[in-house]
């Protein structure tokens, strides 16, 4: 059973009103993610990672290709209530409190009402917030509002958790929280999606790694492989660059 | 197809939500505010003599004028009733004569409230108001973890639109609510049909707050929202305005097909005149303010249908709001 599948994925931002010129954020990407796995989805910055993790999450559709979550097309939007999400910088409603967050972002991800408040009270406490559940988050660092983010994201007890750029902004007691939060989620057969532009925030979390260079996929396989096939890899990337760049 | 029930609560989720954004942007209290002014108002009001009817009675003439037809017990004797009340405003700060009726003096007010305060500026102050609840929303952001949820996009975009006119609508009623105790309070005069402005102006503005969350969705620009939104009420006005124009008053030099094309824009675009003459019937306000001479035509030749012209403003809204659904739903995040 798959949790993320792309064929032949590609994606093309259109701007302009009448002369429309396009970005080509990915092309051609095929990469299935299994489901019970760590993946981690590295790459440089504008590799066209994060446009790949929207294409997943149906906040942008493909210029060609298909992309299904959970076994159904990234089209269909009731499949997204088993799906956790977070990015570095997502910037939540300044006039809700934590409490209000985890309820708003809890029941537009079909927790039913019933259950809100105990969850959002579990997930408070989890995260180190339980003491500020009622203070506006426009009070709150980078590192609290991180992992607000990681509470948000798990209110919904998500099948697939997709992460992007995770350990922005969080200090060593977030980080060990998403360690531990990862762990569980492995241990009880779930998946994990993890993007960054560096190796060594997530190395320690990934089981399996996906890097993108200029839009493509240039490795796809086991961590260890990555690690232990280094100058291979440097090839790839190299080649890539030199083609994405012409 | 998405689960209606979850469609609903997504609603509910986003009603709640708009009504805590406009606490946290002061806009509720602003509105709040200006109700409490306009109520403070309505309670300064006193109304003091006067006709109190003018039913089977032949002729009534001002007070000024019975010196010069003899004097009171003359004119008094003679059938005629006197108007010789005195209103005053600011809890007594203003005062003035007046020949009308207490319930006429207190109507007159409560016209300008409903139609100059709160359905021509309160409408419009509303519309620029609330023109950057969609876009601030729909900021990236923000926006991509709801987005990221299974709630319908649609349903998200409802749930603003319904949000934001519940919270109009609340203020609207809460306006009339006030000013009504207050001028019932401070004259004894309880007049329900000025209730009939709660709906009147519910109906204005959810027409028009349609086409700015279109506006919203298309562009993301508060700036856009609202100038936008202004810019089409001109537009609606000028072809509502032609339209009864040339039809009161028909020129024989304008051609079947530009003929056509008026009738088309009118029946397509909403209409602010026409939603004004409703009003201006409903609220009963012939004989105390006067009507634009293009649409006392148009009723005299029977040929003004406030029903259909509202229905036909609640269709265009109605459709506005299917297309800034169906390009939010198109729209890359």
């Amino acid at each position: 059973m798959l949790a993320a599948s792309f064929e032949n994925v590609g994606k093309t931002y259109k701007s302009g009103l009448i002369r429309k010129s396009g970005i080509t954020a990915v092309q051609n990407v095929s990469l299935e993610v299994p489901r019970g796995s760590v993946f981690a989805l590295l790459g440089p910055n504008r590799a066209g990672k994060t446009t790949l993790v929207k294409l997943l999450l149906n906040l942008a559709r493909p210029t060609t290709g298909a992309v299904t979550r959970l076994g159904e097309p990234a089209s269909l939007r009731g499949s997204l209530n088993k799906v956790g999400y977070m990015h570095e910088n997502h910037a939540f409603p300044k006039y809700l409190s934590a409490s209000e967050v985890l309820h708003f972002y809890g029941g537009m991800s079909g927790v039913p009402t019933d259950q809100l408040s105990g969850k959002a009270s579990q997930w408070l406490e989890r995260v180190g917030l339980a003491d500020r559940a009622h203070e506006p988050i426009s009070r709150f660092s980078k590192g609290m509002v991180q992992r607000l983010g990681l509470a948000q994201a798990m209110m919904n007890d998500p099948e697939l958790l997709i992460l992007d750029e995770p350990t922005e902004g969080l200090d060593l007691l977030g980080r060990q929280l998403l360690r531990d939060v990862i762990g569980e989620l492995k241990a009880a057969g779930k998946t994990a999606i993890l993007v960054s532009h560096v190796l060594p925030e997530v190395q320690e979390l990934c089981t399996e790694v996906g890097v993108m260079v200029a839009g493509q996929l240039a490795f796809r396989g086991k961590l260890n492989d990555l690690t232990s096939n280094r100058a291979g890899l440097e090839a790839a990337l190299k080649a890539l660059y030199v083609k994405g760049t012409a | 197809m998405p689960n209606l029930s979850d469609a609903i609560r997504t609603i509910r989720w986003m009603v709640r939500d708009t009504f805590r954004q406009s606490i946290s942007t002061k806009l509720f209290w602003v509105m709040l505010s200006i109700t409490v002014v306009c109520t403070l108002f309505a309670a300064s009001i006193k109304v003091t003599g006067g006709v109190s009817t003018y039913e089977g009675v032949a002729y009534t003439v001002p007070q000024s004028e019975v010196d010069k037809l003899g004097g009171i017990e003359k004119v008094t004797g003679d059938g005629v009733q006197v108007k010789n009340g005195e209103i005053s405003l600011g809890f007594g700060a203003i005062k003035s004569k007046i020949a009308k009726s207490k319930e006429d003096s207190v109507k007159f007010i409560q016209l300008w409230l409903a139609g100059v305060v709160g359905d021509s500026l309160g409408i419009l102050l509303a519309i620029i108001w609330t023109a950057g609840f969609l876009p601030t929303f729909l900021e990236p952001q923000s926006a991509t973890v709801l987005l990221a949820k299974g709630a319908p996009r649609w349903s998200i975009l409802l749930g603003k639109y319904f949000g934001v006119v519940g919270f109009v609508s609340l203020q609207a009623v809460l306006f009339v609510l006030g000013t009504w105790l207050a001028i019932g309070g401070a004259t004894g005069v309880w007049d329900l049909t000025y209730w009939l402005a709660v709906p009147l102006m519910m109906a204005n503005f959810a027409i028009f707050y349609a086409v700015s969350v279109f506006i919203g969705v298309a562009t993301r620009s508060t700036v856009a929202s609202a100038f936008g939104t202004l810019l089409f009420w001109v537009l609606c006005w000028a072809m509502n305005y032609t339209h009864h124009s040339l039809v009161s008053q028909p020129v024989s030099s304008l051609g079947g097909g530009s003929g056509f094309l008026l009738e088309l824009g009118y029946w397509f675009l909403p209409k602010p005149l026409d939603l004004g003459g409703l009003f201006f019937d409903s609220m009963g306000a012939s004989g105390f303010y006067g009507q634009m001479p293009e649409m006392t035509d148009l009723k005299t030749a029977n040929k003004f249908h406030p029903e259909a012209s509202v229905l036909a403003s609640g269709a265009f809204a109605v459709v506005t709001l299917g297309a800034a659904c169906y390009e939010f739903s198109q729209t890359d995040y």
